[in-house]
This record gives C-alpha cells, sequence and structure tokens, in this order.
C-alpha cells in the first residue's frame, strides 16, 4: 500500500517537474489563448496532460505564475504565492483548532478561518474581485454593511435594566475605554521609535482592539485601515475569546481579598417604560454630543428599541437569530478573503497581534482602578471586580467578573451588577470609534 | 533640577522633531496623547451626562407614571416570570459550580 502511494506522488513530481521545464515555451502561447478557446483545435493527447497539469495547485505552488495579482490588484512577491500561502492555510488550521477544541469563538472564528483557507488558494481567485469572497467584501464589508447589521442583533438581545438600576456604573464602561487610546499611544510611540511604519489611522484601528467589541473593531478597520482589516478582526475575536483568560490575573493583582469579597445592594425593579424610552434618550444624545457614532449606536438602539417596545416579537426574533446568524456567516467569510497570505504576513500583523492584547489588559486595569476609585466617594460601595466588565466583550466579562466573585464567596452573585458596566462598555467603545472617525474626517 | 527634566521632556515631546536625515517630521506621540484626551473626555462626558439622564428620567417616570396597581395582572405575572428565571439560572450556576469545584 505504502509502496503505491510512494509510486504516485514519485510520477506527480515527474509530471510537476515537465511542467517546470515546459512553463518557458508555454508562456508565449499564453497570451492568445483566449482566442484559441472559440475556435477549438485538435492538441496531442500529451499536450493536453501537460496544459492540465500547468493548471494544477501543486504547479502553482512550486512556480508561481509572475503575472499572478494579489486581490486589490497589486504584484505580490513569490514567497507571497507559495510558501506564504501553505503557511497561511496552516493558520487557518489552527484557527480551527482554536475555535473546536479549545471554543474560542467558534461563531466567528471557524468563517474567519475557511475564508482564510479559501482566499489562499492559488490560481482560483477567490477573494479577487470576481470571486465570491471579493464579492461578499464588495458587497457588505467594504461598505461597513455587516457590523452595522450585527449591532443590530446584539442590541435586540441586550438588556439595559441592569444598568438602569445602577446607572453610575456605567463610568466603569467609560474607563475600560482607556485601553483604546492608552493602546493608540503605544502604537503611536512604537512608530516613533522606528519598529514599524503605522499611520495615526492604521493605529487607532488597532488601538480599537482594546474596545473589546468585535463589529466596532471591524467598523472601524474597514473605514480607517481595510489592509489591516484580517490581522485586526482576528486579533479582536481571539482576544474576546482569551477574557476569561486574560482578565482574572489583572483582577486579582489590582484588589485586595476583602474587595473582591464585596457584596453590592440588590438591583431596584426597572419599569418597562424607562427601558422603552432608554434607547431614544441614548440616541438622542448621540445625535447631540456626537452624531459621528450614530451608525453604530443608531443601529444598537433600534434592535434595542424592538425588543423593549415588546409588539414586533417577530422583528425582534429575526433581529437576535436569522439575521444575525446570516450576516455573521457573510461577515466571517468577507473578513476571512483578508487572510490572504500577501496581506497577513506582515511585520505589522505581529505588532497588532501584541498591541491588541495590551490594549485588553490596559481596559481591564483602567475599569477596576475605576471602580476604586469610585468608592472613594460615598454612596453604594462598588465590588471592584466589577469594574473588568466594563470592556465590552458581552456577556463573558461579565461573566468572568462573576466566576472570580464567586471564588472567594461563592455567595456573592456578581453577574447581574457587572451587566451594567458591561453595556456601558458597548455605548462607550460606540462612541470612542466615533471620536476617531470624527478626528479623521 | 526641575528645569532640567521640562527641558528634557519638552526634547521628547516637541511638535517637531528632527529624524535621523534632515526631514522634519511631526511628532506622532503628541498627536496620541491628544487623541486620548478627546477620547477620553468625549467618551467620559457622554456617559455622565447619559448617567444624569437616566436619573432623570427614572425620576420623572416614578413621580408621573407610576407603574399600574390595577393592570398588575399581566406585569405581575411577567415579573416573577423573570425572577424565576433568574433564580433558576443562580441556582443552576451554583450547582454546576458546585459540581466542578
Amino acid at each position: 500500500m505504502k509502496f503505491i502511494v510512494l509510486k504516485l506522488l514519485a510520477l506527480f513530481m515527474v509530471f510537476s517537474f515537465t511542467t517546470l521545464s515546459a512553463n518557458e515555451a508555454h508562456s508565449s502561447e499564453g497570451a492568445n489563448s483566449a482566442h484559441k478557446e472559440e475556435t477549438y483545435q485538435t492538441k496531442p493527447f500529451m499536450e493536453m496532460i501537460g496544459g492540465f497539469l500547468e493548471s494544477t495547485g501543486i504547479s502553482a505552488f512550486i512556480s508561481p505564475n509572475p503575472n499572478e495579482l494579489s486581490a486589490t490588484g497589486e504584484k505580490m512577491s513569490d514567497f507571497h504565492k507559495s510558501g506564504g500561502r501553505i503557511i497561511m492555510i496552516l493558520v487557518t488550521f489552527f484557527l480551527f483548532w482554536l475555535g473546536i477544541r479549545k471554543g474560542f469563538e467558534p461563531l466567528l472564528l471557524l468563517p474567519i478561518a475557511f475564508g482564510g483557507l479559501l482566499a489562499n488558494i492559488p490560481v482560483a481567485g477567490i477573494a479577487g474581485p470576481d470571486g465570491f469572497l471579493g464579492v461578499i467584501y464588495q458587497m457588505g464589508l467594504s461598505n461597513e454593511m455587516f457590523p452595522i447589521i450585527i449591532f443590530m442583533g446584539v442590541g435586540a438581545m441586550t438588556d439595559f435594566g441592569p444598568l438602569l438600576s445602577n446607572p453610575k456604573t456605567a463610568l466603569l464602561g467609560g474607563a475600560a475605554q482607556f485601553g483604546i487610546f492608552g493602546t493608540l499611544v503605544g502604537a503611536v510611540a512604537l512608530h516613533q521609535a522606528g519598529f514599524v511604519d503605522f499611520t495615526l489611522q492604521q493605529a487607532s484601528a488597532i488601538s480599537i482592539i482594546g474596545g473589546a467589541d468585535g463589529p466596532t473593531s471591524i467598523f472601524i478597520a474597514t473605514k480607517l485601515a481595510p489592509e489591516l482589516l484580517g490581522a485586526i478582526a482576528v486579533a479582536s475575536y481571539s482576544y474576546m475569546a482569551m477574557v476569561p483568560i486574560i482578565q482574572p490575573p489583572i483582577m486579582k493583582a489590582l484588589t485586595t481579598e476583602a474587595e473582591r469579597k464585596m457584596k453590592m445592594t440588590t438591583l431596584r425593579h426597572v419599569s418597562r417604560l424607562e427601558k422603552l424610552i432608554f434607547p431614544i434618550m441614548v440616541l438622542t444624545l448621540a445625535i447631540l454630543v456626537l452624531p459621528e457614532s450614530t451608525p453604530l449606536i443608531g443601529a444598537f438602539m433600534f434592535g434595542n428599541f424592538l425588543k423593549e417596545s415588546g409588539v414586533v416579537e417577530r422583528l425582534n426574533d429575526t433581529l437576535q437569530n436569522a439575521l444575525i446568524n446570516i450576516t455573521t456567516i457573510f461577515l466571517g467569510l468577507g473578513v476571512g478573503s483578508k487572510l490572504a497570505a500577501d496581506q497577513f504576513l506582515v511585520p505589522e500583523t505581529m505588532f497588532i497581534m501584541v498591541l491588541g492584547i495590551v490594549a485588553f489588559s490596559v481596559g481591564t486595569a483602567a475599569g477596576v482602578l475605576m471602580a476604586k476609585f469610585m468608592n472613594l466617594f460615598p454612596g453604594h460601595k462598588i465590588n471592584p471586580l466589577i469594574g473588568s466588565a466594563g470592556v465590552s466583550a458581552v456577556p463573558m466579562a461579565a461573566r468572568v467578573s462573576n466566576k472570580v466573585g464567586m471564588e472567594y464567596d461563592r455567595t456573592n452573585m456578581l453577574l447581574m451588577h457587572a451587566m451594567g458596566p458591561n453595556v456601558a462598555g458597548v455605548i462607550g467603545s460606540a462612541v470612542a470609534a466615533g471620536v476617531l472617525i470624527s478626528l479623521f474626517k | 533640577m526641575r528645569k532640567l527634566f521640562f527641558k528634557h521632556l519638552y526634547t521628547i515631546l516637541s511638535p517637531q522633531i528632527m529624524n535621523k536625515g534632515n526631514l522634519m517630521e511631526t511628532n506622532l506621540v503628541i498627536e496620541g496623547f491628544k487623541f486620548m484626551g478627546l477620547g477620553m473626555g468625549t467618551v467620559f462626558l457622554f456617559l455622565v451626562v447619559m448617567i444624569f439622564s437616566m436619573n432623570l428620567m427614572s425620576y420623572i417616570i416614578h413621580k408621573f407614571f407610576p407603574e399600574p396597581e390595577a393592570t398588575v395582572a399581566p406585569t405581575s405575572s411577567a415579573a416573577p416570570q423573570q425572577d424565576n428565571k433568574t433564580v433558576i439560572a443562580a441556582i443552576t450556576a451554583a450547582i454546576k459550580h458546585h459540581r466542578e469545584g
């Protein structure tokens, strides 16, 4: 059995070598091959086999077509056409493993990784302007449509009750946005020190990873630095999935045991009318303060308003399930098309990965410290553990706060308290995104 | 001593720095700090205004539009149901935690 496989492999090798040598001779004929298609001419059988072998993936990996252009229509280096693609395919396998075995946000990581696998296929040009991934990208990513639709669905899934019953926890969601702007300074400092060449737009797009909000990251990246979209989306979603690993050590380092055991007063009941007016109120504020953030906040509040109105259950159901699922598939594949070797295997990617985790950590720390700061003032005390939930990542970050709290006192349920800063974090990062967009107008 | 420190700080954060060659280049780090100031300022301003309006809204609603007691039937049946859900979720979480831990 093994012998036969080896024999077959050897045969393939021989064939591909003959095509290598035949390449030069054929390249001059290649130019007018389009004409020949119309008037079909009989060819010797060996020539047909040769032509077919030239179009195989093996020959494309071994001797890439020198005239092949990248998805954006630019020249690619030979490494990006051959070895780079193989490396990227292995990277997508690693992402599959993370999603399936480790359970890292599989809903998005699997479509992204499979999109990346498809985008790195030679000859077929799936991520190119005429390939289906390219069409998906044009359809909803380059015009920022898909992240907005996702935001509607997220709005329909969000309950502002915990925030309304304890409004001041919204400040924690604001403090966590320090992760965004701290990383922005870090990224431009790297540039200034000469390590890497980031423009201010690229630095802003990278720093928004600290908002821990996938759709917002994608929204900003497509607007400010589309060439970095793949790396930013992968960093954003994989770190969001790693929140339970990244956050607890920081939370524990910054709090004392007594603080972690602190109990919070029970939340008051929130009336339906309050929940119904809240989305309109926030949208009004956004219109007055920062119209640039209204695409995100408007879509978010639209979804939430439909849910709280209670009279359009069908639309609410569609937003929460069917629509967000369909959009997630397209969004994932579209982002995956940016995992093509020529765009992902660049030095910037490494820096994005490092800056992304810094952004998450700084945001977590800022939230916890803000909670401790607020406890210096009179009023209901806040358990600093819920400060870390200020980075959006709904509802993962809130669950982490709850889990860490229960480690120290099993009766201490922080989940609902942590949901307040958590949803405020979504609003906070949408505002931060609006500021960044308005600065580049 | 203090003057020296500030002078040094000024050379790092000066708006225009000499970049290896003779090219003058704007200092992006300063730009970054400007972005940070404006961004964090806006985020906090927005959230503080939001907190005030939330408090004002709940005050007005509780004062002028209290939840009608007469039509308790639909609301009260919905509210305990929700409470039950959270209680059940809490209990299951606790059991799970107990089993795992």
